[in-house]
This record gives structure tokens, C-alpha cells and sequence, in this order.
């Protein structure tokens, strides 16, 4: 095994090209795969020390860029995310405890791609997009399309993420996550990312997806778009729990059975729903 | 990009002073340098998976896992262990406090806990039962002997002047 530390992002995609290599952000997973004997890399590529990870930047038309180094302290005191993009500062306060918090970054949360993990499904609601870097360039995926499978996103071998950018968030919307968990900080039992905005009780603004109750966040698109522009009733939020729960795909595991996970998620959903409607001030 | 040797040369400056250590191999992690090549055994492998606390240790101010951190990545960085809260034979006052609210039971947790502890009593400010426990929650302590612990941190956050 060797360790080297590039210091700009172009040398750490050269020296990502060796066959066997990683990368190395925070070590709150790889590490602690390694010192259990899971994973042993014949290259690590540590990026410490290329500063441009370990930025945030918010642009004048409300875009966010976190750079991949970005922790998730940090993360969860981004000012810069506003309105709807708060999803992402709720998500990274939950994630774990505070000396986790302290190293684990976004990056590699993310490329890890757990699904019960806190990022994927703030990401999907946030219809964040990553940017990715490679021997053969740039290129951005939607997070809908990066999170592919368990534990498998849309990283090829030899790339690795520079930052996930936030679009700017409609004015006045509201950005929530819900986690249900055995202990704060475990990994989910089923989360809720949310971002929504109403005027006049009119939906606006919906984007909701569920994490932990299938391989890769739930979310329906398609009924989102048909809500809006109308009231958000019991009906109109039963629309879309039912359609969300065809997209879920649950697993038994040690923290809660598939079963549990298909019960509780949609009363997340609507429970969720019900507490941005209040912060709007709209009666449901 | 040519290979490097597996095991490099590495100085790393743990409580104010430049520690070197002759050979450091990728995969080894801040705490087995500070454990088993500096004799700073204050910091405890409990779990070595980032989980329960034991080895927390401070990098440039704020609690992290020395388990989780390698040590090949912790050059240039001020390292402080449990060993660095005060000077020989003084006791830092979070210390003070778990000591004289009799907040140790078996003490593997302590090192870990005065750590995370230290950083949060760095807010100027007196602290919840809440904060604190939030705080401590990166800390597991096997004899579940929180509530002392907690008390004598809320004490001491009370306490300053």
C-alpha cells in the first residue's frame, strides 16, 4: 500500500488512475473498513490537501457549490443554504455525533453511498447535482442518477467527486429532514427529505424523497408535478405516499424489518408535510 | 506516478511538542502511533471503527477519532491526547469536575469523554443537561455511568468565572 497527497485536483485524478487506487477524504468509512480487514487499497489518495475540495461558495443566482471535502460540521452551519437547500443542513446535523461530524465529509459520504446513509435523500430533494472529475474531464450526473444502487453510484473508475451543487431554492420554500432512528445518530430506520413552498394554499414548490426503504432515495417526480399548483389535503398527500411506496424497496436489517420501514415511512411523509405547511403558515 | 515505499518517516506534533517516528506504514492510524510508538496510552482502542469514543482525541481544536485518522494524514496538525489537557501532575478543570462529582466508573471512557468534554466547555456559556448530552454523544460509556458525568459537566460549564 502506498499513500500519496496531491494538492490540486488534476494530480489527485492522475494519481487516482493506478489500478487499486482510492481516495482517502475523511476516514470516517474507509478507515474504519480498513482497520476492520474489509478493504485494503493499494493506493491512497488522500485529499487534504487540495484546498479547492474544501470549499463552499454560494453564486449570485442562489446556486450553492460544497466542495467534496466539505465536513459535516460544516455543512450543517452552511449559511449559504437557504429556503429549500436547508434539507441539507438538517440532514448533515443528524448524521452521527459531533467528533464524527468533525471529520466525515460530504464526498465521502456520499461516494460511499450507504442507503441508509443522510445525504442521498437531501440531495434528491434538493435536486443537487454532483460534479464529478476524471481522466476525461468533468462532468456533472443529477443526484437522482449518481445513487445507482447499494453501496454503487455513477462513479467511474479513476473519478472522483469535486462538489455537489446545489440549485437556488424558490423563495419562501421550506427545506426539512426527518430521520427515524433507534438512537440520534444511527443510521436511518426511514428519513424524509423535503422541500416545499405554498402560496395562498396552492402548492408551489414539492420535492420529497425517502431514504433507507430501498437501495437508492424514493421519489416520484411525477406525482409532484401534478400537485402543483393545487391544495395539499389528506387526498393529495395519500397520492403521493402510495405512489412513493411503489418506489420503495425495503430490506429487513438490524435496525428495523422491510415491513416496519413500509408502515412508518408514508406517516413520515404526511407528518413531514404537515410541519412545513405549519412553518408556511398554511393550514392543511 | 512511481510507487513509494510502504512505510515512511513521519514527525507529528502531539501537546505542543514535534514527535518523530521512524517508520509509519499507510494504514496506520493516529492512535496506534500515539499508543504504541509514543507511549501516549491515554487514548483507548475501544472499537477502532470510530464508534464509541474511547480514542478521541483533539486535531486542530475540535474532537475527532484517532482510530478513524491516519497517521500519514496528520502531519502539520496540532495533535492534543488526554495526556495535553494540563501540565504533569495538574489536572485541566473538566478533569477537576469528574473527579470530584466521582464521574468514573472503570474509566476507559474518561480520556475520550474529557476530550469531547473540553471542547464543549470552550463555549463560554453555562451548558443544558441537553447540550451536554448531545455533546457526549460520540462517547459511549460501557458501566452507564452517564449521569455523574454529565452532572459534573454541567458543573463545571456553571462554575467559570
Amino acid at each position: 500500500m502506498e499513500f500519496v497527497r496531491p494538492d490540486s485536483i488534476e494530480a489527485a485524478v492522475a494519481a487516482l488512475q493506478a489500478e487499486g487506487a482510492a481516495c482517502l477524504a475523511g476516514g470516517a468509512t474507509l478507515v474504519a473498513m480498513m482497520n476492520a480487514d474489509l478493504v485494503a487499497p493499494e493506493r491512497l489518495v488522500s485529499l487534504r490537501d487540495v484546498a479547492a475540495l474544501r470549499e463552499a461558495s454560494r453564486r449570485p443566482d442562489g446556486t450553492v457549490v460544497i466542495g467534496a471535502m466539505r465536513r459535516h460540521r460544516e455543512t450543517a452551519e452552511e449559511t449559504d443554504l437557504r429556503d429549500g437547500q436547508r434539507v441539507l443542513r438538517e440532514a448533515a446535523a443528524q448524521i452521527a455525533n459531533p467528533p464524527v461530524r468533525n471529520m466525515g465529509t460530504i464526498g465521502g459520504s456520499c461516494a460511499f453511498a450507504d442507503p441508509a446513509a443522510d445525504y442521498p435523500p437531501a440531495l434528491v430533494a434538493a435536486d443537487a447535482r454532483f460534479a464529478l472529475a476524471g481522466a476525461e474531464g468533468r462532468r456533472t450526473v443529477p443526484a437522482g442518477d449518481f445513487f445507482r444502487d447499494w453501496y454503487e453510484t455513477a462513479l467511474e473508475p479513476g473519478e472522483l467527486i469535486e462538489s455537489v451543487i446545489l440549485p437556488p431554492a424558490p423563495a419562501g420554500t421550506v427545506g426539512s429532514y426527518t430521520k427515524l432512528a433507534r438512537v440520534a445518530g444511527d443510521f436511518a430506520i426511514a428519513s424524509v427529505a423535503l422541500a416545499l413552498g405554498m402560496d395562498g394554499g396552492a402548492c408551489t414548490h414539492l420535492a420529497v424523497a425517502v431514504g433507507a426503504c430501498g437501495p437508492v432515495p424514493a421519489r416520484r417526480r411525477d406525482i409532484e408535478a401534478e400537485l402543483l399548483g393545487g391544495p395539499l389535503g389528506n387526498a393529495e398527500i395519500g397520492r403521493l405516499t402510495d405512489a412513493l411506496a411503489e418506489a420503495f424497496d425495503p430490506v429487513d436489517d438490524v435496525r428495523a424489518s422491510a415491513g416496519y420501514r413500509r408502515r412508518v415511512a408514508p406517516r413520515m411523509v404526511r407528518q413531514a408535510i404537515g410541519e412545513a405547511m405549519q412553518k408556511l403558515g398554511e393550514t392543511q | 506516478m512511481t510507487g513509494e515505499p510502504v512505510t515512511l518517516p513521519v514527525t507529528l506534533r502531539v501537546n505542543g511538542a514535534e514527535r518523530p517516528v521512524a517508520a509509519v506504514a499507510p494504514w496506520t492510524t493516529l492512535l496506534t502511533v500515539l499508543r504504541d510508538e509514543l507511549g501516549l496510552t491515554g487514548a483507548k482502542r475501544g472499537c477502532n471503527q470510530g464508534v464509541c469514543g474511547a480514542c478521541t482525541v483533539m486535531i486542530d481544536g475540535e474532537p475527532v477519532r484517532s482510530c478513524l485518522s491516519l497517521a500519514l494524514n496528520c502531519t502539520g496538525r496540532d495533535i492534543v491526547t488526554v495526556e495535553g489537557l494540563a501540565p504533569a501532575g495538574a489536572l485541566a478543570p473538566v478533569q477537576q469536575a469528574l473527579a470530584e462529582g466521582n464521574a468514573v466508573q472503570c474509566g476507559f471512557c474518561t480520556p475520550g469523554i474529557l476530550i469531547s468534554a473540553h471542547a464543549l466547555l470552550r463555549r463560554n456559556a453555562p451548558l443544558s443537561v441537553d447540550e451536554v448530552r448531545a455533546g457526549l454523544s460520540g462517547n459511549l460509556c460501557r458501566c452507564s455511568g452517564y449521569k455523574k458525568i454529565v452532572e459534573a459537566i454541567v458543573r463545571a460549564s456553571e462554575a467559570r468565572p
